[in-house]
């Protein structure tokens, strides 16, 4: 233990060298070499980037690429999403009504999680989408879930092969791994642009920006589910001479039902989340109002939106873990309990097949009643709330916001930013040097030559320093509140909904207040991404201090420690990984957010990516920095990678 | 086990394919609504004028068009009475929120939507146009100003403010912590045309620009100023409805000498804009009655600010354009030719 201490403290020594010479370096240096580079200047990367793009516009109608692979895929994708959308959610030409009217699209629903789950579950599933409709968006909500369920089952269609695959065959995870990896740190804004560029604003480029979230969780969860089973019941298999298909249809796969109903879970859940973002290219459905909230000046209608996401959320999530559950009992059903549950069947069977035809014949069944529509109330209520919060704290965070930015952010930045290219490169590879090692050194020096040729190096670093300082106060705030959830049952069950609302609700919704509040700041930025990435790092490290074996606590309060040294030479240290591991993800969720910060006056290179969408001269630009956030967040990722696998290794 | 289960998707699929039978059979209230029109859709009222249409004239059936939705509400104005008015000829009308310019362009070339009803760059859709996918129809009639601006009450305490050449002087008014040793320079959101960077450092200006993002940040920024008594610089633009609501005062440079912002100075002033309309090819070579309205529609600043007003006031697009349309039947007339 104290070598252990000893290493540990040697390191941050090394640390906080390299950090002191580096503010007395860049603070002799300071505005020499930064590469700043004005927002329409075009590097010779960027230029060849526009050229690139401009032809690619020009030919999508000629190129064979496009004609045979990317079109076809296009039309393909839209071909499959357009039905789902016509039964719960766009009316056909000239048609009031999509093909089922409101009542019979919540009876059906209802009726789908009775069958695969319970009563209650059914019940709280068809309130839920009801509730859709009071806050005055179904048709939205309609075309939010046609288009998450199109997309989770085109999801599941690629994902799960792949993911058993993968789960049987090392060479095949091997080969896929990466890019699994990779897919997590990838900031969702990213790629929005090169689809775009390629399949079109539209449905198709929002649902295949959404497959591209939501595979891999898919692959992922089900490799592991194949993975992960007993040899004894496979070996037996193979010994009474199955075939390899009989071996995966009749034991692998269903032992591991559950795990993959958990995945279905995941992928829908991952799905659900991208739908606000991928409004920005052409989804429909509850990411619009939220957008335009930004847009124009209307805080209620997008934070009303979003609540209905909440809604959604929370119905697909109990719909699968119900489900989950119910795979999960292997007690048959029988006696009355069958009756009953027969009986249940046939009867909400007809019941739903009768709401269905009142849905197509009868106008409230049809068209949700104005009655029940609560939206503008809703809406008119959430401003009051806001405007109110915002005049009366105004000088509350007007002065917290000064204060931040005085005091942490304008040094970190003018730091990172400010002071020579090579100066920062040299101390960034200094510190993954010493917490890291080599092998994580030389390719965080890779890394960021290669942002310093894009030619954005000076907006990559302007991003960074928001990323750390974002991450530093989620740290702060996830151990904090991650310690009382692990050490108290009645505060975790507490803030069980708290971080479950936080988790789905889309990081676009609290833009709205957030840019209220604080202004057009990239201090309103790191709020949101504070927000953002708190929720699991207080998952994290929940779980890791609840981890802690309970001898150990037992023995340091038996031997007199009070709560604050259980906490800070049991627990915290106990539970290390799961701190390093918190980080890591807080690192990769605050990254994720920061660059759309550049909605609400962040600058760096979330920014330049938006500029690019909407200025076609920029829009190498807008690529190009695309590209820095991915070599950014690859270097980040690695770094706390690294640093997390090596205080493993000297602790154990 | 496996028995139960296996009845439950005996039983669910049963049902599953009723329902999906029962829903060929017709539906009431959809045969009602194409019967009589647009006329019982709660959603839009456009029946005001319906009737005008259904006059059985020999007149050519319109068809079905895209609308493009530009975020910014004189936009929302303009695209909705357009809209509103190509209903009432019969017209099927889809409209899709886009961000202008590039993606706006795309999604024309790609047939999703038909028409841009106002445009404020000085010719960015060359490319477009020159690969015969979109056609310029001349002016809306709006003309477009974009400039720097100030809260009034500045200028009604520093007279002199108004003209760019005394911004140095007054810098120290405008810092914020985030503009650290400048003053703050609010930029337009990233779809705008703007200038602003060359502005600062062709003048020589002592300003640090922020990128605003959107324009909810720059009516909170004014508001404040004006409701504080605040000092704030940032960018706008007229025909804008706010500007009923707070008083602004612009920021004069040199009078402008350029079109097209990626090749300004820097040094020169925004120039006045006459907004233009767009269409693509297929809808003008179409001779469809939509065409010929698109062609035809004219309005000025006081026309799209008074609708802009009631969108900001409450009203849906949909209603504050049939206000409009009701109050103006000459104008629009003018426009369909009926």
């Amino acid at each position: 233990m104290t070598t252990v201490r000893g290493l540990l403290s040697r390191r941050w020594v090394l640390v906080l060298i390299v950090v002191i010479t580096w503010v007395i370096l860049a603070a002799a240096l300071k505005g020499v070499s930064t590469l700043e580079l004005s927002t329409a200047a075009d590097t010779p990367f960027t230029a060849w980037l526009r050229d690139l793009a401009a032809s690619i516009r020009g030919n999508r109608t000629k190129s064979p690429a496009f004609l045979y692979f990317f079109n076809p895929i296009r039309l393909g994708v839209q071909g499959f999403i357009e039905p789902i959308r016509s039964v719960i959610a766009v009316p056909a030409e000239g048609d009031l009504i999509p093909l089922f009217g409101w009542l019979g699209v919540v009876a059906l629903i209802g009726y789908i999680v009775y069958a695969t789950s319970n009563l209650r579950t059914s019940v709280l599933s068809m309130a839920l989408v009801f509730g859709c409709g009071v806050l005055g968006v179904w048709a939205d909500s309609m075309d939010t879930l046609a288009l998450t369920l199109g997309a989770v089952f085109l999801s599941l269609l690629i994902g799960f092969p792949l993911g058993v695959w993968a789960g049987l065959n090392d060479r095949v995870m091997a080969v896929i791994r990466p890019v699994l990896d990779l897919a997590q740190i990838l900031p969702t804004l990213v790629y929005l642009a090169p689809l775009a560029l390629v399949f079109l604003i539209g449905i198709a480029s929002a649902t295949i920006a959404t497959l591209i979230y939501s595979i891999p969780i898919c692959i992922r969860i089900t490799a592991h589910a194949v993975r992960s089973l007993k040899a004894g019941p496979v070996e037996a298999a193979q010994s009474m001479g199955s075939t390899r298909w009989q071996l995966l249809t009749k034991v692998q796969l269903p032992m591991a039902r559950q795990t993959l109903i958990l995945g279905v879970n995941q992928t829908t859940l991952a799905a659900l989340s991208f739908v606000v973002i991928a409004a920005l290219i052409g989804a429909p459905g509850l990411g619009k109002p939220v957008i335009d909230a930004l847009t124009i000046r209307n805080v209620g209608d997008g934070l009303t939106a979003g609540l209905a996401v909440v809604l959604l959320a929370v119905m697909l999530d109990r719909a699968t873990t119900a489900a989950v559950l119910r795979s999960q009992s292997y007690v048959p059903v029988a006696g009355p309990a069958l009756i009953r549950r027969r009986i249940g069947l046939i009867g909400g069977g007809i019941a739903t097949v009768v709401a269905i035809v009142l849905s197509r014949n009868q106008l409230w069944a049809a068209v949700f009643p104005p009655q029940l529509n609560f939206g503008e109330e809703i809406s008119a209520f959430f401003d009051t709330i806001v405007s109110w919060v915002t005049s009366t704290f105004d000088f509350l965070t007007t002065g917290l916001n000064t204060a931040f930015t005085t005091i942490m952010l304008n040094p970190l930045e003018g730091l990172l930013a400010n002071s020579p290219w090579y100066l920062t490169i040299t101390a960034i590879s200094l510190v993954a040097l010493i917490v890291g090692g080599r092998n994580v050194a030389v390719l965080s020096v890779f890394l960021m030559l290669a942002v310093v040729a894009i030619g954005l190096w000076h907006d990559t670093m302007i991003t960074l320093s928001q990323v750390l300082l974002a991450t530093a106060v989620v740290m702060v705030v996830g151990v904090v509140l991650g310690v009382i959830a692990g050490r108290s049952e009645r505060a975790e069950r507490f803030l069980k909904p708290v971080l479950d609302a936080g988790q789905t609700l889309p990081a676009f919704v609290y833009l709205v207040p957030v840019l209220a509040l604080f202004g057009p700041t990239r201090f309103a930025a790191i709020v949101c991404g504070v927000f953002y990435a708190a929720p699991v790092v207080v998952r994290v490290v929940a779980d890791g201090v609840k981890g802690v074996p309970s001898d150990m606590v037992e023995a340091a309060v038996a031997s007199g420690s009070t709560t604050t040294q259980v906490i800070t030479k049991v627990q915290l240290p106990a539970s290390k990984k799961s701190l390093l591991l918190g980080a890591n993800q807080g690192l990769i969720f605050v990254l994720a957010v920061i660059v759309i910060g550049g909605l609400v006056g962040a600058g760096g290179l979330g920014y330049l990516v938006l500029v690019g969408q909407s200025k076609p001269e920029l829009t190498g630009k807008g690529l190009a920095a695309g590209l820095a956030i991915v070599l950014l967040g690859i270097m980040l990722d690695r770094i706390a990678h690294a640093s997390a696998q090596r205080s493993d290794r000297s602790s154990s | 086990m496996t028995n139960t289960r296996g009845t439950t998707v005996i039983l669910a699929t049963a049902f599953a394919a009723t329902s999906l039978l029962l829903a060929a059979c017709g539906s009431t209230v959809n045969s009602a609504t194409s019967s009589s029109a647009a006329a019982a859709s709660p959603s839009t009222s456009v029946s005001g004028s319906a009737s005008t249409s259904a006059s059985g004239e020999a007149s050519k059936a319109c068809g079905k068009w895209g609308m493009a939705m530009n975020a910014w509400v004189g936009y929302t104005a303009s695209a909705q009475v357009v809209s509103n008015v190509a209903k009432s000829l019969g017209c099927t009308i889809t409209q899709t929120k886009l961000d202008e310019a590039a993606t706006t362009y795309d999604a024309m070339e790609a047939g999703s939507v038909d028409v841009v009803i106002e445009d404020w760059g000085g010719g960015r859709w060359k490319e477009w146009v020159d690969r015969g996918a979109v056609k310029e129809l001349g002016e809306n009639g709006n003309v477009g100003l974009i400039g720097m601006f100030v809260p009034q009450w500045m200028c009604d305490k520093y007279p002199d403010i108004s003209d760019s050449a005394n911004l140095n002087k007054y810098a120290e008014m405008f810092k914020t912590a985030e503009s650290g040793d400048k003053g703050a320079w609010y930029e337009g959101p990233p779809g705008y045309t703007t200038i602003g960077e060359k502005m600062v450092s062709a003048n020589k200006l002592n300003y640090k620009v922020i990128n605003t993002g959107s324009e909810a940040a720059l009516i909170d920024l004014f508001t404040k100023a004006d409701k504080n008594q605040t000092p704030v610089l940032a960018y706008w633009y007229t025909p804008q409805y706010f500007n009923a609501k707070v008083k602004l005062c612009r920021v004069n440079f040199p009078k402008s000498d350029w079109t097209d912002a990626a090749k300004a100075s820097g040094l020169t002033d925004y120039p006045e804009t006459t907004l233009v309309k767009l269409a693509t090819t297929k809808l003008v070579e179409s001779g469809d009655p939509f065409a010929n309205l698109v062609a035809n529609f004219k309005w000025t600043n006081a026309d799209q600010d008074s609708v802009s007003a009631d969108i900001e006031g409450g009203m849906t697009p949909e209603a504050a354009a049939q206000k409009w349309i009701d109050a103006n039947p000459d104008k629009v007339k003018a426009w369909t030719g009926q």
